[in-house]
């Protein structure tokens, strides 16, 4: 069947229109960052910059204990995510592969603890934490942003270990692997692509985190870059250069591991999602 | 050994020493001598803008000279301060001392998280003024003492004012108003900045109609919004508004209005003496067109009602170095400190003898006139309620601002001002 | 690596495992007592996370929803009773039923638009050339990894009052009185700008994966009906749709809840203002709790808050109850 020439451009042409309409805030943030005051706070919009300034990241970054929020955040994030990939990773395997009582009423109730609306439970958290004497400290963020992406994590990769052909395991099994070997020479490399897109979703989750952070941490050393870039504008006025140039910052590292595990994290997420 | 260091340290030591016989503190034997604090951190919490770095500097070189303790200044936001507070009040470690606002000090009072602090008042007191004491007194208690108090002026840029051919500062309300208008007509300046919500402002205005926010209904506080001397106080902020750009739904921190004088394209704004520094910090050649003067009132004998802000100095309840805070204050309340305080950043000093710091001090000399007529919100636990976010007087002035009458704004908001004063405590 | 020989594979353990791996493939495995118990032993670290991590902030939460919690009884850790004082002003103010619907109006709309948008998008990189189709889900990528904060702030600069890029666009193509308009002044522009912010961010999701599912569909259906003589619409509804709709269920739901919690767009965008008309049920609860410092009060309309959101996916859940049945 063969398209006529509309039928054929429509489709494009909307992708452009669409493109432009996904990129367009991230490059005008990349922009603002970029261009000198002048051009930021002029009648008519500079939409390239061609002044190309620093002055922004400087002002951004020139904030008392900005290193400490920088390694605070990736301490945190990182180890979240690897801790709930962990815990998930022996969780769906039960979950997908084996056949127990109960079976049903454990995903129920991982789908249920994915519901759970953080925000409005953190004064009980903050009490827990204030009474057990954890405030200023790494360690109550890290396991809770641990199960904030736990359940998640769990149904995910439960969906990428039903997707691994039962057969290749048990012919490894016949092969004369235990189960616990099959899993780590046959499953594991097999699910890569599902754990770096499982592990996307906990990174973003955890990095972004910032209510209970505020609540729990008001010590600037135990402190993490979502709070640095909240409290900007209350310290900055409208200087939008600045806060641009703070947004770009926290948002590079993301960009680049989305973009660099795309791939991945789409045919990954797609077994997951379908499952549920 | 304590008798032995008490002979050594002398006759500051012996005063020291006894003061702090008056206390309870887990400082312990520490308390003993001078030597004795080394090795601890005072925490102090100071809102933004509120002290100069030279002060602090000073004050921490004396500090730690007197005491041999490190002090750890740390600047607070006064967007969200009371959640922050309330929560750290009630931890292991607050902050040793902090600053605290005169309308909220009665609410933290009732709630047992300040220390009592009669010593200090019997001590170094005797002299604060009375009437600023007020706030830091709570059912004959003393839970704070007075630190510095300050009204707005108006703050205006000579040079907009010389283009619009306008060569002196106005007097009454309606000379303002004129002038404000012929700067909008001849030139490209936007006459003043006044965002909708400067409630601080329209507390002033409503204390000039000798209006009150609140009246006691039997034993509970209620909204008097619907008093007409609140209706004709925002009818009056209304006016004004209307010659400014700056938004209906914002107050004068987002943006800091300072900032947006820095530009040098407003011709005035109403703010306290010191936002002339963060101007001039966002563009240092603003400095030598500022000028202050008193907002003008209703008729030339009069300056406008003000609101009457300040802050006062607490120490935590539940701070383990009672001692050493009271130690802070003495210093940072004493005549040295509190002239430095008043003479950089042009605010009322604590008692009326230092007043001579603020002479020659342009913003402070505009402030003065207006303070004898300033006053403040009510000075009752119930009041901090009101000021969290989502403020109603701030929602009254920007719906009045939209057109609705001052009347339907005072109903609009009424529920919630009222649900505010009779929260539970 | 080395390799473990301590138990060798014995004769009829295969010969089971041989059975197993025929078509049937899901009969139940005849596991030995230690097989038995090794499922659980699997899922112990993820619940025992659960119940302390989730578990008890939700007790606790519960527990606080029953007390007069304010700041004397929180500096000075007090514990004091109230009842179901505190659900009784819930549920007996206007305010919070007013603002139960507006959240899930809001949820409402925002899935429509973002399960609408997302697949129809799905659809059209499914028919895109190689280089095209590789340019848009750039795009896409690049919205969806956007950080929630710097999105926000993004946003707000945006549609900044002051030379933000939305109002002189709408300022040049003709709507002057939009030159200085603030969106954060109105219910509606206030939501408007809110939705515009959400509906982007969550679209790169939905459509990235439904595209990923259509690729999964197999080429023979598509024949099959074609031979049947079913035209592009028909093979839609016949193939495309009843293949995705595990997919369009998982993600509503997923949707739902996302949205529904959306509290830090909401707070960040404008607090929840202008009046309080644009709290949803987190950011209201927070107001009252945290915000007002009634903690108590916060407490319990956080309780509500989980049972709504539970109200809202139960039709999903049971769903899910119903086909696990029957899978494995």
């Amino acid at each position: 069947m063969k398209r006529s020439l509309f039928g054929r451009l429509w489709p494009n042409a909307t992708a452009v229109v669409l493109f432009i309409g996904f990129v367009f805030p991230v490059y005008w943030m990349f922009n603002t960052a970029l261009k000198p005051t002048g051009d930021i706070l002029s009648e008519d919009p500079v939409w390239f910059p061609t002044d190309i300034t620093f002055e922004h990241f400087r002002t951004a970054t020139d904030v008392d204990h900005f290193w400490t929020y920088v390694t605070n955040s990736l301490t945190v994030t990182v180890l979240a995510v690897v801790f709930s990939l962990m815990i998930a990773l022996a969780g769906s395997f039960a979950l997908a592969r084996m056949r127990f009582k109960g079976r049903r009423g454990f995903i129920i109730g991982f789908m249920l603890a994915q519901m759970a609306p953080w925000e409005v439970m953190i004064i009980a958290m903050y009490m827990i934490v204030r009474d057990a004497s954890m405030l200023n400290s790494l360690v109550p963020l890290t396991l809770f942003y641990m199960m904030m992406i736990l359940p998640f994590t769990i149904l995910t990769l439960r969906g990428f270990v039903a997707a691994v052909p039962k057969e290749l395991e048990e012919s490894a099994m016949v092969d004369g692997c235990t189960r616990a070997q099959a899993f780590r020479r046959i499953i594991l490399p097999l699910l890569a692509p599902g754990l770096m897109a499982t592990s996307l979703f906990g990174f973003i989750t955890a990095w972004n985190e910032f209510a209970l952070v505020l609540v729990l941490n008001k010590d600037a050393e135990a402190q993490t870059l979502p709070l640095w870039l909240s409290s900007f504008q209350s310290q900055f006025g409208n200087d939008w250069g600045a806060t641009m140039a703070a947004s770009s910052l926290f948002a590079i590292p993301i960009l680049i591991l989305f973009v660099y595990l795309q791939r991945k994290a789409v045919s990954g997420l797609t077994a997951g999602a379908v499952k549920g | 050994m304590k008798r032995k260091l008490i002979a050594a340290i002398g006759v500051a030591g012996m005063l020291f020493s006894v003061a702090a016989c008056g206390g309870d503190s887990g400082d312990g034997d520490k308390k003993a001598g001078a030597d004795g604090y080394a090795g601890e951190t005072l925490t102090v919490w100071v809102m933004d803008g509120s002290s100069p770095d030279q002060w602090q500097k000073d004050l921490t070189a004396e500090f730690e000279k007197k005491t041999k303790a490190k002090v750890k200044f740390e600047v607070q936001q006064w967007n969200g301060i009371q959640q922050k507070l309330t929560t750290s009040l009630s931890e292991e470690n607050p902050p040793d001392v902090f600053e605290i606002g005169n309308t909220q000090t009665p609410a933290y009072a009732k709630t047992g998280g300040l220390a009592d602090l009669a010593d200090l008042k019997a001590e170094i007191g005797g002299e604060w003024t009375e009437s600023l004491n007020e706030s830091s007194v709570f059912e004959g208690k003393q839970y704070a003492a007075p630190w510095y108090f300050a009204n707005r002026v108006v703050l205006y840029n000579k040079k907009v004012w010389a283009d619009a051919g306008l060569k002196d500062t106005p007097k009454t309300r309606d000379e303002f108003y004129a002038a404000l208008k012929t700067i909008g007509d001849k030139t490209d300046a936007e006459p003043i900045y006044l965002p909708g919500q400067n409630w601080y402002h329209f507390v002033g205005l409503v204390i000039g109609e000798g209006g009150e926010l609140v009246k006691k209904d039997g034993d509970t506080y209620v909204s008097n919004l619907d008093d007409p001397k609140v209706a004709a106080a925002a009818e009056t902020y209304k006016k004004f508004q209307a010659l400014s750009k700056a938004p209906k739904d914002k107050d004068e921190a987002t943006p800091q209005q300072g900032e947006v004088f820095a530009d040098g394209k407003v011709g005035a704004f109403i703010g306290m003496g010191w936002e002339a520094g963060i101007a001039i910090e966002a563009n240092p050649k603003i400095e030598k067109d500022i000028g202050y003067f008193t907002v003008p009132g209703a008729t030339a004998d009069k300056p406008e009602g003000v609101f009457l802000g300040g802050s006062n100095l607490a120490v935590a309840a539940g701070s383990k170095k009672q001692e050493l805070a009271k130690e802070f204050l003495k210093i940072a309340l004493s005549d040295k400190f509190e002239g430095q305080l008043a003479k950089l950043n042009g605010v009322i000093p604590n008692k009326e003898s230092l007043q001579t710091n603020l002479k020659g001090n342009a913003p402070a000399e505009a402030a003065a006139p207006a303070a004898a007529v300033g006053g403040t919100t009510p000075l009752i636990p119930e009041w901090a309620a009101v000021e969290n976010d989502p403020n109603p007087i701030k929602t009254y002035l920007t719906a009045v601002l939209n057109g609705k009458t001052p009347a339907e704004a005072a109903k609009q908001v009424e529920g919630e001002f009222n649900k505010r004063l009779s929260q539970q405590q | 690596m080395t390799v473990q020989t301590e138990r060798p594979p014995s004769g009829p353990a295969d010969v089971r495992k041989a059975d197993d791996g025929g078509p049937g493939g899901k009969t139940p495995r005849a596991a030995s007592r230690a097989g038995a118990l090794a499922p659980y032993l699997l899922l112990l670290p993820a619940c025992v996370a659960s119940v302390l991590l989730l578990g008890w902030p939700l007790l606790k939460d519960v527990l606080l929803s029953f007390q007069n919690l304010n700041m004397t009884q929180l500096i000075q850790r007090a514990t004091e009773w109230n009842g179901i004082d505190n659900y009784q002003a819930a549920l007996t103010s206007e305010d919070f039923w007013r603002v139960t619907l507006r959240s899930i109006l809001f949820t409402a709309v925002n899935v429509v638009l973002i399960m609408v948008l997302g697949a129809l998008v799905g659809l059209l990189l499914a028919r895109l050339g190689k280089w095209m189709r590789f340019t848009l889900l750039l795009g896409l990528v690049l919205a969806w990894a956007m950080p929630i904060v710097a999105a926000t702030t993004v946003y707000q600069w945006l549609f900044a009052q002051r030379f933000g890029v939305v109002n002189w666009v709408l300022d040049k193509l003709g709507w002057h009185s939009m030159a200085d308009y603030s969106w954060t002044s109105s219910q509606l522009s206030t939501f408007f700008v809110i939705t515009v912010l959400i509906v982007w961010m969550s679209i790169p999701f939905v459509a990235i994966n439904l595209y990923a599912a259509t690729t999964t569909i197999p080429k023979e259906l598509y024949e099959a009906a074609s031979l049947d003589g079913a035209g592009a619409w028909r093979s839609f509804t016949a193939v495309t749709l009843p293949f995705l709709r595990p997919f369009l269920y998982a993600t509503t739901f997923l949707e739902i809840i996302w949205v529904f919690k959306a509290f830090v767009q909401v707070y960040l965008i404008n607090e929840g203002g202008p009046d309080r008309l644009t709290e949803i049920l987190p950011v209201y609860a927070f107001v009252e709790g945290v915000g007002n410092q009634h903690y108590g009060m916060g407490a319990a309309i956080a309780v509500l808050t989980i049972a709504i959101l539970l109200g809202l996916t139960a039709y999903y859940l049971r769903i899910v109850l119903k086909q696990e049945e029957d899978e494995l």
